[in-house]
């Protein structure tokens, strides 16, 4: 997938880039340390009429707004209600594992693009997977046997997508599922689900506790990492996405027990792929060399420039040992996932 | 970054803008979020006279007149308020004594505020009508003040506070607002008296609050007893559910949560339905539910649940094992529980007495013989009220309910009301008043029916006067059908042509009135309708063509040329919904202006018309139909029996004689035509009251006579009303209003069909309507020339009520009229009496493009609203009209005893009833009374299968009574002793 090819940065600024972000300590081109994201703004609850909604701005100028309608529906199987079974399954009314991940449908808007365009259907099916693999989500939309909330999660892109926008939809995803409320269920047992019609009344999709802790349920994060050289970088900017060796999509969830765990991991072809590589400066007529050579030596010159003389495009692949790098820098103890949560969890509504 | 979110947060007192958010499940079960903006505004008036401010800032309305201010500057004042007081009620308060509310003087110059306004809405539709009727009623100075939209005194609920605790709070802030309003444009006037503002609560809380936020407040009873008149008043605070010591026994299962009944109703295990109370017996009833082709039986107290006659419940099906045959005894509630005090709910007794319970199990033997009537039908119980249809019900204290020693004293006790409606249980009633009561017509309204209660708990309203007074028992039945009998309000009078009574058809053709009118005037028309008629609908006009066909017209009071679509004239017509007539009084639909003058097709006189004109051949078959507006000059008015003698006095040989022969002659073909269509020709007992004309006392009852002049007039009217039905239908097939009669389905002939077969050995096919015509004239007796008509009218019982409808709610063949034979059918001939004809000539009127289709007739939803509401008052107006000719049937008999031809109709264990042509009453024999002992219950011997009575009869012997028998019985009237009321008593000769 490439939603943007024209990279404008010739072979020496890539190859300049690229030198600088596999330092150690890399420098990365508007000085962060590698764990660190960039500034963002956010605000919850921006949509009135909407379960929930949250509006998040990256400072490159990249936009996003999520709004959340739960709707009532009634759950295929079993129409016909039976007495009997409605009595035993009294005892159990939390739907624990009764979710089912249809009922979640997630839905992105990316502008200038189709919706059955490589970008938005790639970014909805990583998002949606993060969502599905925390079962506590579509548990929560379990009503009773006969009737379930559909959740529909609509991700609007305002801005042209400049660089690859997971990270931005993610959290704003993140942040209004986190401010989503569902009516409360006046009702019991098995019967068509009656609400209260107090809004206050409502309920938080993910029960906020009285007090901070850290087991707290909360949806699920997906963020973009990148390796360049034996560096890996948190939220990558697009310049630095171009030189990136690998990129890989990183969805966590808070587990029961308090401690991040990964849910999901996906590697996104690098832009970087589609640039075009230097030529090194023994063959390049234009710098005074005999202009004889021939394509099939150019390309063994290319080879053999182990000195990575010139910039080359990243072959691809990434070592297990840097992913489980990457893992433990996400889901560790005052790790960067515990820092995105807990900032997002500071946004006021 | 600029935030996209409209910041609600705060209210400064410069913000005038914030929201509101709540919840609305939809009918599909979706739930909406709904978040509606408020933009709070500073010119909502206090409408208090005394105030100058909120005049001259106020918003003028239409035509750039202010609204008047409602509130008095010198309220009426108290003890406690000498400079006087306004009042503000919260919620709680006029949902329990909106009665007090409306009693007459009492309570003025009363602020309702938006949020109780909403929350009355909420929790009682009918309450929160009659509170807007009560903000209409200009001599009671209610006033509607919108304080949420009003900045000062809108309230932001804040965190953690339920909504009830934040409409206390507006309601005290908004009280707090007034009270220093009034205090500055007192001041602003240098007056002296400024009035307090009162707030009436029944919320303890609520009033402590307010006590220190410097707000006056009140419980509402605490506030009563200060009034003149305290006494009456209180009796119209219901009294607090279930105060009585905690151990009461329940008598009641509990009912179902509404959420499972709803369930349980979609899934088909349970059913919803109106529960019917059977008049003979109050411990029956019967709920007609959608899955099942027979009503469902529900017998006894505790299978009924505290349902009342009317109220919409949700019904379990019983086992097998407990299904019943239908009760074959009269049972009614103030002879078995004669002797009950209403105070004490005796411990030993559950909610079914001995007695009743012994009445039960006579119906249990029952349910063991054999016989179509009697084979076990499906019983249910009623597990929940959806709805409650509870009225105010008329009726009359228990004598024996009364406590002896406080007849004459003021002392609060709890008495018995015995509703007029025998389905209805008697109500429980506190009051003070009990001697002044008693032996009066009395309304009082049902408030609850508590487990714990074996009758439901009402309080009184008001006394409608003396029993048996022509004033009371009048009122008495416009109240119990639900007519509105009060006078036109001013709204709707100014609607009426500012000419009055000196309006005319303009002269010169130019006028607008003209526009797309034919001129008839040159037509020989002429009407007939009964003696003393002043609203005459329609007239007639007969004229032979050239071609030697006929040219007949029939015409319409043009009334939609002058009520006005939407208008508040049309508004109050369309909520009446039709004329009312009793014996000695007519309740109009329409002012008396228009109704009996301006549109009543008056002979010499020149009137708008709706003119339906047909060319008929000699047989009578229509070669065309025209309809057109026109301008009629009617020749004469005449009456069915004036012009009976012209048609047959041979010397009259005049233009307007002939053509009435013409008519006379092509209705005969007409309705020989009907007939052989399968018509039936269904009796009901029709009595006629003299009267002295004067006194209006009865003095004779008649029953009615048929002239042919009457079929006359029915065929044509018939032949308009179909021919204008399926012009309509073509021009509006979604919207178009038609009346419709439903076959009846096979089983509810099945029981009189077998009466016939096994008492007369005759058969009644039920098939067609055809059938069913041909085969009721074969049920006839030469002997007994009235047994062909008491089979007609227990056929019409059998039968559905016609019912009008909108033509897109139904496919094509469910349109046809049975009784009429007809496909299509609709009323278009009486439009000064009957709304349904009003609408109809306005959607003809668009279909012969003389005027544009209002859009309240575009709308079929509107239009179902509407033929809901008139076929309601249609059935109420009938039953009416009945229950007032049965009064004055009662009247004309008093003290007077006759011995009258009757016929047996109907044959329980214990009883049977018997109808008396004469004078068109059914009344009941009991065996008791023939027995002429004083015990509980005689039986005889009771052969269901052959419908057949066996009995001793005192000091006759043996005897035996069949159904369909002719037997002779004594008429006389009766004065009860326990109610002091007159009753019909029939005896056996």
């Amino acid at each position: 997938m490439a939603p943007y090819t024209n990279i404008p940065l010739s072979p020496a600024e890539l190859s300049y880039l690229q030198t600088s972000l596999s330092a150690t300590p890399p420098i990365r081109p508007d000085g962060r340390s590698p764990t660190q994201f960039r500034p963002l703004v956010a605000e919850a609850d921006i949509l009135p009429s909407a379960n929930g909604s949250a509006r998040v701005c990256f400072s490159d100028g990249t936009e996003a707004v999520v709004g959340i309608k739960a709707e009532v529906e009634r759950t295929g199987r079993a129409d016909v209600f039976r007495e009997g079974e409605s009595e035993g399954e009294d005892v159990n009314a939390t739907g624990e594992g009764k979710g089912r991940n249809e009922w979640l449908e997630v839905a992105i808007d990316v502008p200038g693009l189709r919706d059955d365009d490589a970008l938005p259907v790639f970014l909805g099916a990583m998002l949606s997977e993060a969502l599905g693999a925390d079962g506590a989500l579509r548990d929560r939309l379990w009503i009773n046997a006969r009737f379930h909330w559909r959740l529909y999660v609509d991700i609007l892109l305002l801005s042209p997508p400049l660089s690859y926008p997971l990270p931005l939809l993610s959290l704003t995803t993140h942040l209004a599922l986190l401010n989503t409320r569902l009516p409360a269920l006046l009702s019991q047992g098995d019967e068509d689900p009656l609400f209260n019609d107090d809004w206050d009344a409502s309920t938080h999709l993910y029960p906020r506790p009285s007090k901070p802790s850290p087991a707290t349920q909360k949806p699920p994060i997906t963020l973009l990492v990148t390796t360049t050289g034996p560096n890996i970088l948190f939220d990558p900017s697009r310049d630095e996405l171009a030189v990136a060796e690998s990129v890989l999509a990183v969805s966590a969830a808070p587990t029961a027990s308090g401690s991040l765990s990964v849910v999901a991991i996906r590697s996104v072809d690098p832009p970087s792929r589609l640039t075009a590589a230097g030529v090194p400066r023994e063959i390049n007529s234009a710098s005074g060399a005999t202009a004889t050579a021939s394509a099939g030596e150019v390309l063994a010159a290319r080879e053999k420039d182990e000195g990575r003389g010139v910039w080359r495009a990243p072959r691809g692949g990434v070592g297990r040992k840097v992913v489980a790098e990457v893992v433990k820098m996400v889901v560790a103890k005052g790790g960067v996932g515990e820092e995105v949560l807990a900032g997002l969890e500071g946004v006021e509504t | 970054m600029t935030s996209l979110k409209r910041s609600h947060a705060t209210i400064t007192p410069t913000t005038t803008l914030s929201s509101k958010t709540y919840l609305r499940t939809l009918k599909s079960g979706k739930v909406q979020k709904i978040v509606r903006e408020l933009y709070l505004r500073q010119d909502i008036p206090c409408s208090s006279q005394l105030c100058t401010v909120c005049l001259e800032q106020q918003a003028s309305g239409y035509h750039q007149k202010a609204a008047p201010f409602v509130l008095s500057a010198t309220p009426a004042a108290t003890k406690q308020f000498p400079q006087g007081h306004y009042l503000i009620p919260d919620t709680n308060a006029f949902l329990n004594g909106m009665d007090l509310f409306e009693a007459e003087g009492a309570f003025t110059d009363v602020i309702v505020l938006q949020t109780v306004l909403e929350e009355v809405k909420n929790r009682s539709l009918p309450l929160y009508h009659r509170l807007i009727a009560l903000t209409k009623n200009d001599g009671k100075r209610f006033y509607v003040f919108f304080n949420d939209f009003r900045l000062e005194t809108y309230v932001q609920r804040e965190a953690g506070e339920t909504i009830n605790d934040r409409n206390d709070r507006a309601i005290r802030k908004a009280t707090a607002w007034y009270n220093e309003h009034l205090q500055q444009a007192a001041s602003a006037r240098k007056s002296v008296r400024c009035p307090a503002v009162v707030m009436i609560s029944d919320d303890r809380d609520n009033i402590r609050k307010g006590k220190a936020e410097n707000v006056t407040a009140f419980p509402l009873r605490d506030y009563v007893s200060q009034l003149p008149e305290a006494d009456k008043l209180l009796d119209m605070i219901p009294e607090r559910s279930s105060t009585r010591d905690g151990k009461a026994e329940l008598f009641y299962p509990e009912y179902m949560s509404m959420s499972a009944m709803l369930t349980g109703v979609k899934a088909g295990t349970l059913h919803q339905g109106i529960f019917n109370v059977s008049t003979y017996n109050y411990l029956e009833g019967s709920v007609h539910v959608p899955a099942f082709d027979r009503q469902l039986i529900i017998q006894g107290r505790e299978n009924s649940n505290r349902a009342v006659s009317g109220d919409v419940v949700v019904v379990e099906v019983l086992p097998k094992d407990q299904w019943k045959a239908p009760s074959s005894k009269v049972i009614e509630e103030d002879e078995v529980n004669k002797n009950e005090n209403a105070d004490n709910e005796d411990e030993s007794e559950g909610i079914v007495t001995e007695q009743e319970r012994r009445a039960l199990q006579e119906e249990v033997k029952k349910t063991h013989a054999s016989g179509l009537e009697n084979q076990p039908r499906p019983t249910a119980r009623v597990v929940g009220v959806i709805k409650r249809n509870w009225r105010q019900y008329v009726g009359h204290i228990d004598r024996d309910s009364v406590r002896g020693g406080s007849k004459n004293g003021q002392a609060q006790q709890t008495v018995f009301l015995i509703p007029m409606d025998k389905r209805v249980p008697k109500i429980r009633v506190r009051t003070r008043q009990a001697a002044d009561l008693l032996g009066k017509r009395v309304l009082v309204a049902v408030d609850s029916w508590g487990r714990d209660s074996r009758y439901p708990v009402g309080h009184f309203v008001r006394s409608l006067g003396e029993l048996e007074t022509k004033g009371a028992e009048t009122e008495a039945l416009l109240l119990e059908w639900d007519v509105q009998y009060r006078p036109f309000p001013k709204t709707v009078l100014d609607c009426l042509p500012a000419e009055g009574h000196d309006w005319k058809v303009p002269a010169s053709k130019e006028d607008p009135g003209w526009r797309g009118r034919r001129d008839l005037r040159d037509l020989i028309i002429c009407s007939i309708d009964p003696p003393g008629c002043v609203d005459i609908d329609d007239a007639l006009h007969a004229k032979k063509l050239p071609n030697g066909n006929f040219e007949v017209g029939v015409h319409i009071a043009d009334v939609s040329n002058f009520v006005r679509p939407n208008n508040a004239m049309d508004k109050e017509a369309s909520l009446r919904g039709t004329t009312v007539y009793l014996v000695d009084k007519r309740i109009d639909m329409l002012p008396m202006l228009l109704g009996t003058d301006l549109c009543s097709l008056k002979p010499y006189v020149e009137r708008f018309a709706f003119s339906v004109i047909w060319e008929l051949d000699q047989d009578a078959n229509i070669v065309s139909a025209d309809y057109t507006k026109s301008v009629i000059r009617s020749r004469e008015a005449f009456s069915y029996q004036a012009a009976q003698l012209r048609i047959d006095d041979d010397s009259q040989q005049d233009e307007l004689t002939q053509g009435m022969r013409r008519l006379m002659m092509l209705s005969k073909k007409l309705r020989g035509k009907r007939m052989a269509a399968g018509a039936l020709n269904l009796a009901s007992p029709e009595v006629r009251v003299e009267a002295e004309s004067e006194t209006s006392d009865p003095i004779d009852v008649k029953t009615k006579e048929l002239l042919d002049t009457n079929q006359l007039v029915e065929e044509f009217m018939l032949l308009a009303n179909i021919s204008v039905a399926s012009k309509i239908n073509d021009a509006f097939p979604q919207t178009a209003l038609l009346r419709r009669h439903a076959a009846p389905p096979k089983t509810n002939f099945e029981e009189l069909s077998n009466q016939l077969k096994v008492k007369k050995g005759m058969e009644l096919r039920t098939d067609s309507s055809k059938a069913l015509a041909d085969s009721l004239d074969t049920c006839a007796e030469p002997a007994n020339p009235f047994f062909n008509t008491l089979v007609r009218i227990l056929a019409t019982r059998c039968m559905m009520s016609a019912e009008y409808f909108c033509a897109g709610t139904l496919s094509y063949p469910e349109f046809r009229h049975y009784g009429l034979a007809s496909e299509i059918y609709t009323h278009f001939t009486s439009p000064i009496r009957r709304y349904a004809d009003l609408e109809v000539h306005r959607q003809l009127a668009a279909a012969i493009d003389y005027e544009p289709l209002d859009a309240s007739l575009q709308s079929r939803s509107k239009l179902e609203g509407v033929c809901r509401n008139i076929n309601f008052r249609h059935r109420n107006a009938q039953q009416a009209g009945r229950a007032s000719v049965e009064f004055y049937v009662g009247q004309a008999l008093k003290g007077r005893v006759l011995e009258e031809d009757g016929f047996v109709m109907r044959i329980f264990s214990n009883g049977f009833v018997v109808f008396v042509p004469r004078f068109g009453i059914e009344g009941l024999i009991r065996l008791k009374d023939l027995a002429g002992s004083e015990r509980d219950e005689v039986d005889g011997v009771f052969d269901q299968a052959e419908y057949k009575l066996e009995f001793d009869a005192v000091g006759k012997g043996k005897r035996t009574v069949e159904l369909f028998q002719k037997v002779r019985v004594k008429i006389e009237d009766e004065l009860e002793g326990s109610t002091g009321k007159r009753k019909i008593k029939l005896g056996l000769v």
